[in-house]
């Protein structure tokens, strides 16, 4: 909210409303690979290779369309598909071996950024244009559509409210009409439909945005519903007192690997449809570059924990906005690339600072 | 010889401690509706059974040649120094840890225990010495924690959360232990009341052998006497219980049938409780006078 007021009063165009279009569609691309981050930050561990993933993934999925002319949701699952078998394999050997899960995927991350090179025709791009694959981020639903989709979620949304609710009811337990189905929904209703009235000055609902929150409601619906979502939070805070209540701690692993790699992969397929093509620095370039840095830090910010049993997917959001304000922000300030790679960088090293001072009041002696 | 003797002795006893603790039972109704007293018909018979377990970690040899027999009906102390080997053979029991040598027998025929969730099912429960909780998780994940319910029947992934809060209640207010919330993380709670929700989460699904490492060591001296109590209670309900401690005068010689020692990873003598003082356990722990050997 400061951020907002800050940047507010030092650009005249931060406000408008193309600009914070533009931010909501920037933040979708490392929001998603955060969301993904938050399932194997929970489970106390880390993968440093999603930047490399959603850059092979989406230079696979290119050369399917251009090379092979696959229909393009072919494509897009083959590239999804490959990141969720990267994450799968990452994950195996880390609990196989019990390896730390950083210097795994640091490798792995190193790994892939050759394969993507290796992939890559000798122009060192493929370009996506009229190719059909920009549609998907290119696509604005609008009008009633759009006000279908946003009601949509919010009947899903208030029916998982009050089932639970209900369940209470049914048991005797406390519970309130108000507290547990009146007020979230409309919060979550109210959050929605003023994006959308927002948005639909513009152009409408952005793809990417629909995809991102929609990603949004299915992984939190996981992570808080059920068992899997239960699990990695018992893992990460305890994950020999998880495996002596007879969880597969490994198996809960490897699938929380695999789900980052698959949302990495779509992360990146997303990109690459939105700057209509592949390179050489898809994925953020070799190593991961800034995407890494800011999907992890998209995740910390949010208030996942990198020790592991912490957070919420919904972190994931709030993250990916702050670092998308700041990085608009500052550059329609004027301020140069390399101040705002400082600045992320530093916002990156406070959010863990931030993150372990939570951890040493709420486990004191650790 | 023994068995048969034994066996009636603790008949005897059982209903003798029936009679006595139903007036301050605070659990009376804990299993009102569950297991019969037909089990005890058979209770001679062990229901959980280990010969010859041996076990190392690298080079220290925690368990040599160590041998239990856990009977439905009885309570049997397991007692020893620190460093015995006491948790060690509750985990391998409790699937946890795989003996490097021996047998383990169950309700009669030998198995071979996967892991902690196989014990589990075959209704083998362990209270912990670390007690194995998740401090960021509240009470009614924590008792659920591996075995939730899950529904309605169309969505078998989601947790029932309602239907886990109810039972947990129930076996919460059964316990006396009503005042613990349901929604705080463990990780807030006090010690005694960390220790009464792990033993809460081991009787929540009527075991048939429940185990408890150093259950008391958190606890103040009344709820001490409650965890004592229930052991009765579930032992009284022909459950075969296993318990580690201490405390041999207030704890042991109270509220067990049998004291098992352990010294040095062996077994080092077997009392009966009616019959051994305080000090002959003592003596056996540490390695004084050969004891009175009623296992030989
Ligand atoms: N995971 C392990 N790795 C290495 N050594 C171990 C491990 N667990 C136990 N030991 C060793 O095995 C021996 C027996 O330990 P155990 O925990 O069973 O003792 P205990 O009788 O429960 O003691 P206490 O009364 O202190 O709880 C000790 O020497 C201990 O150091
Ligand atoms: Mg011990």
């Amino acid at each position: 909210m400061t951020l907002v007021l800050f940047f507010a009063t030092q650009s005249d165009v931060f406000l408008t409303s193309r600009n914070l279009n533009n931010l909501l569609i920037q933040s979708t691309v490392t929001g998603i690979i955060a969301l993904g981050l938050v399932f194997v930050l929970l489970v106390g561990e880390i993968d440093l290779s999603v930047a490399a993933i959603s850059g092979v993934a989406s230079v696979l999925m290119a050369m399917l369309v251009v090379d092979s002319e696959l229909p393009i949701p072919l494509a897009i699952a083959v590239g999804v598909a490959a990141g969720v078998a990267i994450g799968a394999v990452s994950g195996r050997w880390i609990t196989l071996l019990g390896v730390p899960s950083f210097v795994v995927t640091l490798g792995v991350g190193l790994v892939l950024n050759g394969v993507q090179l290796i992939i890559l025709p000798n122009t060192g791009r493929y370009n996506l244009l009229n190719t059909g694959v920009e549609k998907l981020a290119s696509t604005n639903v609008s009008g009633f559509t759009a006000w279908l989709l946003v009601m949509a979620g919010i009947a899903l949304f208030a029916l998982a409210r009050a089932t639970s609710t209900r369940a209470r009811f049914r048991a005797g337990l406390p519970a309130s009409m108000a507290g547990g189905v009146v007020v979230p929904v409309a919060v979550v209703a109210a959050l929605l439909i003023a994006t959308l009235m927002f948005l639909e000055n513009l152009r409408g609902l952005p793809m990417p945005v629909i995809l991102f929150i929609s990603l949004l409601g299915v992984m939190s619906y996981i992570s808080s519903e059920t068992r899997f979502g239960l699990y990695l939070y018992a893992i990460g805070n305890n994950a020999e007192a998880a495996r002596r209540a007879g969880i597969k701690v490994e198996r809960i692993k490897i699938m929380a690997f695999a789900i980052a790699g698959g949302m990495a992969a779509f992360g990146g397929i997303l990109s690459a449809s939105r700057i209509l093509g592949v390179s050489v620095s898809s994925g953020g370039g070799v190593g991961g570059g800034a995407l890494l840095l800011e999907s992890i830090a998209a995740a910390v910010i949010g208030g996942v924990s990198l020790f592991g049993g912490r957070g919420h997917v919904v972190g994931a959001l709030f993250g990916a906005l702050i670092i998308a304000t700041v990085s608009n922000g500052l550059n329609l300030m004027g301020v140069a690339n390399e101040a705002r790679l400082i600045v992320t960088g530093l916002l990156l090293v406070i959010a863990v600072s931030i993150d372990r001072g939570i951890e040493r009041i709420a486990a004191p002696g650790r | 010889m023994g068995a048969d003797l034994q066996g009636r002795r603790r008949r005897a006893n059982l209903q003798g401690q029936h009679v006595g603790f139903n007036k301050k039972s605070f659990c009376r109704r804990l299993f009102q509706q569950g297991a019969g007293f037909s089990i005890i018909d058979r209770m001679s018979l062990p229901i959980l059974s280990l010969k010859g377990i041996y076990k190392s970690f690298g080079g220290v040899k925690a368990l040599v040649d160590v041998s239990l027999d856990l009977v439905p009906g009885e309570v049997v102390a397991l007692v020893g120094d620190n460093g015995a080997g006491k948790s060690t053979l509750v985990k391998i029991m409790a699937g946890v840890l795989r003996p490097d040598q021996g047998k383990y027998f169950f309700e009669g025929s030998e198995s071979v225990v996967h892991g902690p969730a196989e014990a589990s099912a075959m209704g083998v429960q362990t209270v912990y010495q670390d007690l194995a909780l998740c401090n960021n998780l509240d009470a009614v994940q924590n008792l659920f924690l591996g075995r939730e319910v899950t529904g309605p029947w169309w969505n078998g992934f989601r947790i029932s959360r309602a239907e886990c809060e109810k039972r947990a209640k129930g076996v919460l207010k059964r316990m006396r232990l009503d005042s613990i919330s349901l929604n705080r993380h463990v990780g807030a709670m006090s010690g005694g009341q960390r220790q009464n929700i792990a033993i809460a989460r081991s009787i929540l699904w009527e075991p048939k052998v429940v185990l408890l490492d150093e259950p008391t060591a958190a606890l103040s001296h009344a709820a001490a006497e409650q965890v004592g109590i229930l052991v009765r209670e579930l032992a009284g309900h022909g459950m075969a219980v296993l318990v580690i401690s201490h405390d041999i005068h207030n704890f042991v010689l109270e509220n067990s049938d049998r004291i098992e020692v352990l010294r040095l990873g062996r077994n080092q003598a077997s009392f009966s409780s009616s019959e051994a003082t305080g000090e002959q356990v003592v003596n056996s722990m540490v390695g004084g006078q050969k004891s009175r050997n009623l296992s030989g």
